[in-house]
This record gives structure tokens, C-alpha cells and sequence, in this order.
């Protein structure tokens, strides 16, 4: 039985994301040694240092996100067919800006669980900045991490992801989605809710650690990150997290 | 009233605060671990209940952090793997706790 990570990687005009997938292939292979598989296109893969294998595909590119005051593109439609591009028969499917300091991950792959994601966070910052739940009538889940086996209900769980985003404003009209752009969360979220008889029923069961959008990473290396919001600064070491500034100073 | 040390004594606080839960949570992540093909949490509830329930019962059932149940068929074994795990983290947690304890 193979075992591996997927992560997406598009790059944009404004934002480098070769940079932070490249971190975070490093940490995948000296934490938990596994091989790491890189959905790209053309334009991106050159970039994209200690992948084991690549899936090159001509990304689609209609959504955008609000980032930092701006509008940016969003390259995030393609991780419904994580099943698809995924060689393995268990996959650790991650952001490329989730980076793991641990190897708490590898506990999941040994249960018998077939489909785990986060449905609670932790903000690293002491803000609780992550509360959406007056945003749409279903709890949100966090598509960050993903870790799922190659059975007939996963496969189910993916098509009716690609179901969602196709009609996607259908759905966020349905479940009263308060987010018009095309969401992965979101879409995960209905998905489960769907097939788990209107229901979610199984998670990852450990929050996610997160640094908001608003906190300077200030420093970032093996061993740890110093992260700073406002006037405080703190350090995060053997935790796996996700961060969301997308100009973290990152040199590989 | 030096106002400006009380608000300094605030931000020193809350600096404090923070890393404690951080570093709570970095213990409970570590917690979890798979047996028997479950994810369990390595915490109290856990560690009393399997010791509980192995005083009268070699073979017994509980439920899993996802609320599935699971068959305990070596308790001793289990029991000694919970501990273990509950101990690093907390033994992680607690030398950073001195550490803060010495900057309150």
C-alpha cells in the first residue's frame, strides 16, 4: 500500500507559490519521509525543487480572493480531482503553505479512517480570528489537510465535490454560503454534509494551527517559525501549521 | 498610578497567555495516535477510563475520538502506549511552562 503527499502549486504575477511549496517539501521529507507528488502547470514546475513526481495540467484560472486589500487571482479549482491526479493509495493532500514540523500526520495514515479533515482551528495569535460560523448554515471544515484512501465512498466524497463547485453558487444559495467565490472549504464541507446523511461525522480530531493573514512571519526555518501581530512577537517550534501570509521570507 | 507600566504588565500577560495555550495545543496534537486502527486521544479521560475498565475485563469496548467504538484487546498494552504518549507531551509542556513561569 503506497503512501504519499499531494500539494498544488500555480504561480501567479503576484505571488511566488514555488516558494513556500518548496518549504514545504522539505519539511514533508525530513519529518515524515514520504514522497511528495506536485500538481503544476508548465510555467510552475521548473521552479519546484525535491518533488518525487509531477502531474502537469493547464490550471483552470477564473476565481480570485481578497488578500491583504487587493484582489489576487485564486488558482484553487482543481483539488476536487485530488483523487485523480493522486498516485497513491493513501494521500496526505496539503496546501503548500501548511507546513509540518512533525510527524503527527503519519498517526492518521494507521487508522482505518478513509476520509480526515479539520473541522477546528487554533489561532496561534490568541485572537480566535477563524470564527465563520454566521456565514453559512453548515459548519465550515478546512480543506488544508486532507488525508483520504482510494476507496468507492472517497470517490464519491470527490464527485460530489466537482458536483458542488460546477454549481457552485446553487449550493452557496442552499446552505446560504455567505462567500461568493469558489471556496475549497466550503465545497468540502457540502460534500460531507451530502453524503454523511446530512451530517459530518468524522474529523481529523486535533485543531489546526493557524497564523492569520495579518501576522508578519518574520522568521521561518526548520525549526520553527517567529511570527509577529501588532506589537507581539512569538515563536511556534514542533507544531505543524498553517500560514497564511503569502510573502513569508522564505530563501529556497 | 504609572499607567503605562500597568498596560506593559497587560501586553507581558497576554505574551504569557498565548504561548501557554499554544503549547497546550501543540500537546494535545501530539496526543492523538492510532490503535487498532482508531485515532485515540492520549489524555486523563482516556488513560482512567482504559484503566477503569481493565480491572474487571481483559477484552472490552470504548469509543474512539470520533465516537466509532473499538475492541481492547490488550489492555496492558494500550494502557502503557496511552501513558506514554500522555507523559512526553506533557513533560514537553510542563519544561515550557517553568520556563514562562520564570518571566511572569
Amino acid at each position: 500500500m503506497s503512501t504519499g503527499a499531494l500539494i498544488y502549486c500555480f504561480n501567479s504575477e503576484q505571488v511566488q507559490y514555488h516558494r513556500t511549496t518548496n518549504f514545504c517539501i522539505e519539511l514533508i521529507k525530513k519529518n515524515l519521509l514520504l514522497p511528495v507528488t506536485v500538481v503544476t502547470n508548465s510555467a510552475t514546475k521548473d521552479h519546484i525543487k525535491g518533488a518525487d513526481s509531477f502531474v502537469v495540467i493547464d490550471n483552470q484560472k477564473n476565481n480570485i480572493r481578497f488578500y491583504k486589500d487587493k484582489t489576487i487571482p485564486w488558482y484553487n479549482l482543481e483539488r476536487s480531482r485530488s483523487y485523480d491526479y493522486s498516485p497513491y493509495d493513501t494521500t496526505i493532500l496539503l496546501d503548500s503553505d501548511y507546513f509540518v514540523y512533525t510527524n503527527n500526520l503519519l498517526e492518521l495514515i494507521n487508522s482505518d479512517y478513509e476520509f480526515l479533515l479539520h473541522n477546528r482551528v487554533h489561532d496561534l495569535t490568541g485572537r480566535g480570528s477563524f470564527e465563520y460560523n454566521n456565514r453559512s448554515m453548515i459548519p465550515l471544515v478546512w480543506a488544508t489537510v486532507t488525508v483520504f484512501k482510494k476507496t468507492e465512498r472517497v470517490r464519491k466524497i470527490f464527485d460530489m465535490i466537482k458536483h458542488i463547485q460546477k454549481n457552485y453558487s446553487y449550493f452557496c444559495k442552499l446552505y446560504r454560503i455567505d462567500f461568493a467565490n469558489f471556496r475549497n472549504d466550503y465545497a468540502f464541507a457540502m460534500a460531507l454534509n451530502q453524503l454523511d446523511g446530512f451530517n459530518q461525522q468524522y474529523f481529523l480530531p486535533t485543531a489546526m494551527s493557524m497564523i492569520p493573514t495579518d501576522t508578519k512571519v518574520l522568521k521561518i526555518d526548520h525549526t520553527g517559525i517567529v511570527f509577529q501581530y501588532d506589537k507581539f512577537v512569538n515563536l511556534v517550534t514542533e507544531q505543524d501549521v498553517h500560514v497564511l501570509d503569502k510573502e513569508i521570507p522564505i530563501n529556497v | 498610578m504609572d499607567i503605562r507600566s500597568l498596560k506593559q504588565q497587560s501586553d507581558h500577560s497576554f505574551n504569557l497567555a498565548v504561548s501557554k495555550k499554544n503549547a497546550l495545543e501543540r500537546a494535545k496534537s501530539r496526543q492523538l495516535f492510532a490503535y487498532n486502527n482508531h485515532l485515540f486521544r492520549a489524555d486523563a479521560d482516556t488513560i482512567n477510563l482504559v484503566h477503569a475498565l481493565k480491572q474487571n475485563n481483559k477484552k472490552f469496548f470504548i469509543l474512539d475520538a470520533n465516537d466509532n467504538p473499538c475492541e481492547i484487546d490488550n489492555a496492558e498494552e494500550f494502557l502503557q502506549l496511552l501513558i506514554e504518549r500522555n507523559q512526553e507531551t506533557l513533560n514537553q509542556y510542563h519544561q515550557l511552562h517553568e520556563q514562562l513561569k520564570s518571566k511572569e
